[in-house]
């Protein structure tokens, strides 16, 4: 397994927080190409009336799913140095519709 | 009175680019932090850090027993050295880098006709409020989350995920006057 390249020490983890910088970068710019810097775009598809955000959002997890799926199965990524999130699923179902509810009052 | 970031030169703003090219590119860079780095992206996480700092500076007693403070703080000694909050500058910066290249910078309050600047600002914050509030609540936000747990099939950020849209279409129509 070479990668998660920082885990396996490939990388050194002193490249974290620029790599970080970079990753930020990317993430941050891809969003706003997709409209969302405008609160206005957000909340559309809340209203129906835009879906962006649904159909970034699931292209996103289904691109990087698939990529992940691959150089899993392949050999390189070691899917067991990537750290899940455990599964509390009453706090996560309300802060979820919290979150949700203050994404459309807020708009962000 | 105009922003020096506002464009004057009468350039309209360049068109979104397709969702679905967007959807693409954000995966790939989630992929790319997944291969470097070994976790996916964050965002809510940075402010945790931020507040578990400050809260830190002004009383050590307070955050030295308390398990949430002490999660950031022992991960970053400054919210500088952690990786989620370093993240998010980035994401600032290439947030403006994309939209100065498309002529869409300028100094606006994104709202509906029928609201006031001010009360739109209002429920920005009381927005803000639970997003934080529900962020920690359900460990993570629309990044940490939803995409990064939901393209590992992570069972808790689907139903966080879900949980999201469908607070937010529960209370679209009582807010319907600050977008429309």
């Amino acid at each position: 397994m070479t990668a998660p390249l920082i885990s396996t020490g490939v990388l050194d983890p002193s490249y974290t927080l620029p790599i970080s910088l970079l990753i930020g970068i990317g993430f941050g710019f891809f969003l706003e190409r997709a409209g969302f810097g405008s609160a206005r775009k957000l909340v559309a598809q809340f209203y129906l009336t835009d879906l962006s955000v649904f159909k970034v959002m699931f292209t996103a997890i289904v691109t990087a799913m698939v990529g992940v799926a691959v150089l899993s199965r392949a050999g390189f990524l070691d899917m067991e140095q990537i750290p899940l999130i455990g599964t509390y699923l009453v706090p996560m179902v309300i802060g979820g519709l919290v979150l949700g509810a203050g994404f459309v009052i807020g708009g962000y | 009175m105009k922003s020096s970031f506002v464009q004057e030169t009468g350039v309209r703003p360049a068109p979104y680019m397709n969702p679905y090219l967007a959807g693409v590119g954000i995966g790939l860079v989630l992929l790319t932090a997944f291969v470097v780095a070994g976790r996916g992206l964050g965002a809510s996480g940075a402010f945790a850090s931020v507040v578990s700092f400050a809260v830190n500076l002004v009383s050590p007693a307070h955050t030295a027993d308390n398990v949430f403070y002490q999660k950031y703080l022992s991960r970053a000694a400054h919210p500088f050295q952690d990786a989620i909050f370093v993240g998010v500058i980035g994401v600032m910066i290439g947030g403006f880098t994309s939209g100065y290249f498309a002529h869409r910078v300028a100094r606006t309050v994104e709202k509906g006709p029928n609201i006031s600047d001010k009360g739109r600002f209002v429920l920005a914050f009381a927005g803000g409020v639970l997003m934080a509030f529900g962020a920690q609540l359900g460990r993570g936000c629309t990044s940490g989350q939803a995409l990064t747990g939901g393209s590992l099939l992570n069972l808790g950020s689907w139903a966080f995920m879900l949980s999201v849209f469908a607070g937010g279409y529960g209370v679209a129509y009582f807010f319907r006057r600050e977008w429309k």
